[in-house]
């Protein structure tokens, strides 16, 4: 009932439903336009039997050596499909990219420390809380920075946790 | 290059750092003089010409910087072997050009630097990308193929090719160029292979473009085909080119495949059953994607009706076999295949409406109980139930619908499952019952009740998100946005206020219940980090209300003025009241698109721009979301916010189009090919937008209106718009372009497809809804009209310029004559050929729409134009006059009117207008939809261009400016002149005196006695019938219901909630939106008063 796609500059015209959530950011067209040129194979678009858009993630791939890594930059389901485990879907979808294609070690992802269902859902995909960035999100709010170990990461090195919360200047990646 | 070596553009990398860190610093002062004393020692470089160039334009002094780029680019082009060229220079100067508007400077550095080094593969790249910036296709491949011979390397090979793609798709390029990609792919492939998986994309995409989907099949199933690393990707590709190809049977089952790996995939669902009955609509996917049509209708099929029965019972089996391997929890798709495979059927002639039925029952409650499964709880509870089975209910009759609608009804009220669930189906009954258009036959008293079970619904199920976080939706949230729905509904059947404000009231509560308080929210956790130990801060931690944030902000101011470090206090608090406000104003982004259109409705506009404002609509959503508050604020007294509208959406849309080729080049550097065209069709796309031109003819226009009392200031504004061309050009323009329309119509509450069509403003072809079947007509006819009034906007500049040049003309004539230069008869006949053309474009040859101009305004004729179409005659009416003061062509015979002159028509034109709305117009209050959008755009737009033909001829009257001379005007025979625009000040004056006294008269009734008109017939209503209801269930409710039930967070929001705020700010929106326009009006008069006095 999902039709999961590479997401396509149209689908930035269609998808206010989705972004006029309140905890949907709606970023300028360079960051978008940026993911799609540089890895599209991590920008997909979930669409209803109707053609509405029920939500998108979008991520990219970076990192050296071992933090080689798939980065969940965004997902976002629309109210009406929420309940349906379509962020799990478009989240294996992405673990599955960084996994196979792109061979990465783990995906990461950050997530609002106030934002407590989405860390008890991320949480039931397997990501454990790595580490806490202080003041991440506009010097308002702490970030948690959370981890999944893929296949490459056979002794899951990559997850364990830091024991100190870090400075968003302390960041390899951004 | 050169910086390998320790030089940036000839100069040591050390001298230059320093420059560079001042501008990364944005201290532009300090940059200068360094970039200076740079320059001091290297006069003729190149490089240190361009860092100074890019100084100047960061600081704003563009001219400068143009002057200073020119004199690098001389000294970089002519020759001298001494002058150092490199990359770091000719980006440096391009990024400066660029930013200058003066993209072919910077490629005419390129060209020159790459014909001085030929093979430079850095310098040639750089030339590449100023030809993407520049759109120059051919140029684009015809540099990239030198690339690619120079290194042989598949990236510039496919740079080329895509240059070839968009030569085709976006410019005037023949298709034969298909064949030269393809050889030179070919021959690339035969030497080198291919190694990209995007590179064998874009040549199958060529293939396919080119209709050789054998070819493409081929390549997809050869070695290459294992670039695609993605199986199910790979076979959704070969499945859609067996089918292009022809070969249904062959795609059927690659589909097959796809759906047994990808049992959720709808689109690949209709894919299949489009090849089982070989209906190809399905595969060749709409132009217009972002509004694509719904599923297929099953016409035009070739099949026999054996060949149809075989088919679609291969396709029932299959669909069982998916069921079967199905994960009950997250793949509805194979259920709603049953359906589609009925309505198929039923399509076609061979169905079954009572199975559709029966199988929309099984995905509303019960498992298919023939496969074993028996869940309790099945699809109908889910918020997205009722748009999912949309389509297949459009296939029954009215009483299959009603059928259905009872069964689920029954199923409802009888099984038991968890409350919120139980909820979620509940929901799902009203939801079908208003989808089938059920409520349009319900007496008053049942869609009553209707909506107080909807909002009791919604109140006794409060407790349910109790532990929710105030970030998440609230169980139920919908029932609110439907009961207002409900008391829309009764409004327009009973045109009773009440329903209106109740449906205001229970939006505004529902998003009351989303509130944040300050205990809700963390204000603790962000005084915590941030350690401050300022006094005023410890009230924020106690948590108070938004005023008392905004004390602590003054406090703070206070102690700022004592000590200094406390400034960062005084950020940090103003950055908490705006994180606080944002917050504050509630989640529910449904719940404030429904209340904007209903206080724009009301004549509330500053509240619904308010409500606009919450939605924080940005970025691409300005292009898609901002449809909602636009066209009523065009027509508003509120200029200062429509004038924020207009430039935020036109800043991000020409933001985009000026960045948006370097994204292009990202996608090429990256070797994500298929981007490339994706985004130059989608700049493309964004630039035909019928909203963005919309804005940008707007947006002068309101310029014209706000400056429309001083002529001095309307001519520089005019000057700067080259006295109108420019959108001369755009309206002739218009009807060959291809205009897209990229707003989200889904999201316009009481949805019709169109523009100017809303439930809200009434019966809409004699039923209270759009009917859905000519969606399609509708969509056409509105783009036709939008067209039409870009196309007739666009003109306006031309004609004031042209109007206030043939009004200032004809009040000197004995001036021109004596000097000789004045009356250029061009501009007359240029004014005439305009007006034709705003004529033709109202559908009237001129003449006839001079006939009816003095037909209306004499009273002899009337016409049955909307209020929009008024005001453009009337426009028209105005600059008629103005071109008759200098072309004297209309000639008065005895008519038998009181209309004798042109100036006369437009007077009594204006006036007759005036008259007839104020004299229908009821008070304010108690009209929603009034005509004072009419009444504000008839003051702001003809009135005003009238205006300035009396300030243009007076000014000419007066060639000082200032005084007459003594014993009389410059020459007698103005005379006849100056009476005429003495009678048209006296009244327009009376004009708009009938305005400012009937908004005087509004504006003066005390608040209290509004307020007792609109609240106490809802609130003292006890004959049990019409409005007030509603709130009286949501009064007991909230009494009602017990704090521990609720948890804090929502008994603390229901207990700050009153119903009389809303009345009274309504009241208030009302009357802050009519002074704006009063004093519009006064400020008019005045500047007209002051003419008369100049002139007596």
């Amino acid at each position: 009932m999902t039709t999961i796609r590479r997401f396509c500059c149209n689908d930035l015209l269609r998808f206010a439903s989705v972004n006029l959530d309140h905890l949907t950011e709606t970023f300028n067209m360079s960051f978008y336009m940026t993911y799609l040129a540089r890895w599209p194979d991590y920008f997909h678009a979930a669409e209803a039997p109707g053609n509405q858009i029920m939500g998108y993630i979008m991520g990219k791939v970076e990192g050296q050596g071992e933090s080689w890594h798939g980065h969940v930059t965004a997902v976002t389901v629309a109210p009406e499909y929420r309940r349906q485990q379509l962020a799990k879907k478009l989240m294996n979808l992405l673990e599955e990219i960084s996994d196979k294609i792109d061979k990465a070690y783990f995906v990461d992802l950050f997530v609002r420390a106030s934002n407590i269902p989405a860390i008890k859902m991320y949480e039931k995909l397997g990501y454990v809380v790595y580490r806490r960035v202080l003041r991440y999100y506009s010097g308002e709010e702490d970030g948690l920075d959370m981890r999944k170990a893929l296949s490459r990461d056979m002794e899951k090195k990559s997850i364990i946790p830091l024991k100190r919360p870090v400075t968003p200047d302390e960041l390899e990646y951004d | 290059m050169a910086s390998k070596f320790g030089l940036a553009g000839g100069i040591p990398e050390r001298r230059v750092r320093p420059i560079w860190d001042a501008i990364d610093s944005r201290q532009f002062k300090n940059a200068l003089k360094l970039s200076t004393a740079l320059l001091s020692k290297n006069p003729h470089s190149p490089y240190a010409l361009a860092l100074k160039a890019l100084i100047l334009e960061r600081m704003g002094k563009n001219e400068e910087a143009l002057g200073v780029c020119l004199n690098a680019k001389e000294i970089l082009c002519n020759n001298d072997p001494n002058i150092f060229v490199d990359d770091l220079t000719l980006s440096t100067l391009q990024i400066v050009f660029q930013r200058l508007d003066h993209l072919d400077m910077a490629t005419s550095c390129y060209e020159y630097a790459c014909a001085k080094y030929p093979n430079n593969l850095e310098l040639m790249m750089g030339l590449f990308n100023c030809y993407v910036r520049e759109y120059s296709f051919v140029k684009q491949q015809q540099i990239a193929i030198k690339m690619y011979k120079i290194a042989g390397e598949e990236r510039f090979l496919l740079w080329a090719v895509c240059s070839i793609q968009l030569q085709v798709c976006c410019a005037n390029g023949g298709e034969k160029l298909f064949l030269l990609a393809e050889g030179l792919l070919k021959k690339h492939i035969a030497s080198h292979s291919l190694h990209e998986p995007e590179a064998l994309g874009v040549y199958i995409s060529l293939l396919e473009q080119q209709s050789k989907f054998g070819d493409a099949l081929e390549l997809l199933s050869g070695k290459l085909g294992s670039l695609m690393m993605i199986e199910v990707d790979k076979l959704r590709l070969q499945g859609s080119l067996l089918a292009r190809a022809g070969d249904y049977a062959a795609a059927a089952d690659v589909f097959q495949r796809v759906l047994a790996l990808c049992p959720d995939d709808w689109e690949c669902f209709l894919q299949y059953l489009g090849c089982l009955l070989e209906d190809d609509s399905i595969l060749t996917k709409g132009t217009d994607a972002i509004h694509p049509l719904n599923s297929p209708e099953c016409k035009n099929l070739h099949i026999s009706e054996e060949l149809f029965d075989s088919r679609m019972s291969n396709a029932v089996n299959f669909v069982r076999k998916l069921l079967l391997d199905a994960d009950k929890d997250s793949v509805r798709c194979p259920y709603l295949a049953h359906l589609e495979i009925e309505r198929r059927k039923l399509l076609f002639g061979k169905g079954d409406a009572d199975r559709v039925v029966e199988d929309l029952m099984q995905y509303f409650v019960r498992a298919i109980v023939d496969l074993g499964f028996s869940y309790a709880d099945w699809f109908g509870h889910l918020a997205c139930f009722t748009s999912d089975v949309e389509n297949f209910l459009q296939v029954l009759d009215n009483n299959k619908k009603s059928e259905f609608l009872k069964k689920s009804r029954e199923e409802c009220e009888a099984s038991m499952v968890a409350p919120s669930k139980a909820l979620g189906r509940s929901i799902t009954v009203f939801k079908i019952q208003s989808l089938i258009g059920d409520m349009f036959a319900q007496p008053q008293e049942d869609l009553e009740d209707l909506a107080v079970r909807m909002t009791e619904m919604f109140c006794k199920n409060l407790p349910l998100s109790k532990d929710l976080d105030a970030q998440e939706s609230m169980f139920g949230e919908e029932l609110l946005s439907m009961a207002c729905n409900v008391l829309v509904q009764l409004f327009w059947r009973t045109r009773d206020l009440g329903y209106l404000l109740e449906s205001v009231m229970i939006l505004e509560f529902g998003l009351s219940t989303r509130r944040i308080t300050s205990d809700g929210w963390r204000w603790e956790e962000h005084v915590l980090h941030m350690k401050l130990d300022c006094l005023s801060l410890a009230a924020l931690t106690r948590g108070f209300a938004v005023i008392d944030i905004a004390i602590a902000c003054n406090e703070a101011t206070l102690i700022a003025a004592r000590k200094e470090s406390v400034i960062i206090t005084i950020i940090i608090l103003r950055k908490l009241l705006l994180v606080f406000l944002r917050r504050s104003t509630g989640y529910v982004s449904q719940y404030k698109i429904l209340l904007l259109h209903l206080y724009s409705y009301w004549s509330c506009l500053p509240l619904a721009y308010e409500r606009y404002k919450s939605l924080d609509v940005k970025n691409i959503l300005l292009e898609t979301v901002s449809h909602h508050i636009l066209p009523q604020m065009l027509a508003s007294p509120m200029w200062a916010d429509l004038n924020d509208l207009l430039r935020d959406y036109l800043k991000f849309m020409d933001d985009h189009f000026r960045e948006s080729a370097d994204l292009t080049f990202l996608a090429y550097r990256h070797r994500n090919y298929s981007k490339v065209v994706e985004f130059v069709q989608f700049k493309e796309r964004l630039q035909r937008s019928s909203q963005y031109l919309m804005a940008k003819i707007e947006t002068p226009i309101l310029q014209l209106k706000q400056n429309s009392n001083n002529i001095d200031e309307e001519e520089s504004i005019l000057g700067n718009l080259k006295c109108g061309t420019h959108f001369i050009d755009l309206s002739n323009e218009i009807r060959s372009k291809s205009l897209t329309f990229n707003e989200d119509f889904k999201l316009r509450p009481w949805w019709t497809p169109t523009y100017d069509k809303n439930y809200l403003l009434g019966p809409f072809e004699g039923v209270s809804y759009c009917p859905r079947e000519n969606l399609h007509n509708q969509i056409k006819d509105t783009e036709a009209n939008v067209l039409k009034s870009i196309e007739k906007r666009s003109l306006l500049p031309r004609m004031i310029y042209l109007s206030i040049y043939s009004a200032s003309s004809s009040s000197v004539k004995e001036n021109i004559e004596a000097n000789g230069s004045l009356v250029d008869p061009k501009l007359s006949v240029e004014l005439k050929v305009l007006l034709e053309r705003y004529a033709k474009i109202l559908e009237y040859p001129f003449q006839d729409a001079v006939e009816l101009v003095f037909g209306i305004s004499s009273g002899q004729q009337s016409f049955e134009a909307p209020s929009l179409d008024t005001i453009d005659w009337m426009n028209f009416a105005v600059f008629l006059n103005a071109w008759n003061l200098n072309s004297h062509e209309i000639k008065f015979l005895d008519r038998g009117t009181s209309i004798s002159t042109t100036w006369s028509l437009v007077n009594s034109l204006l006036k007759k207008y005036v008259l007839e709305k104020i004299t229908s117009a009821g008070p304010i209050l108690s009209s929603p939809g009034s005509d004072l959008p009419f009444l504000v755009q008839l003051i702001t737009e003809p009135l005003a261009w009238h205006s300035l033909m009396i300030q243009s001829c007076v000014r000419s009257l007066l060639p000082s400016g200032k005084k007459k001379k003594k014993g009389g005007f410059v020459d007698q025979s103005n005379t006849q002149l100056i009476y005429e625009i003495q009678n048209s000040i006296q009244s327009l004056c009376d004009t708009i005196e009938v305005v400012t006294k009937w908004l005087k008269e509004q504006i003066r009734k005390p608040d209290d006695e509004k307020f007792e008109a609109i609240f106490s017939p809802i609130q003292w209503n006890k004959s049990g019938r019409g409005p007030g209801k509603v709130f009286k269930m949501l009064e007991s409710c909230i009494s009602l219901m017990k704090d521990v039930e609720l948890g804090d967070r929502i008994s603390e929001a229901l207990k700050s909630w009153n119903a009389a705020d809303v009345a009274r700010k309504v009241i208030s929106g009302q009357g802050s939106l009519l002074s704006e326009f009063l004093k519009i009006c006064e400020l008019k008069m005045k500047s007209l008063k002051a003419l008369g006095v100049q002139l007596s």
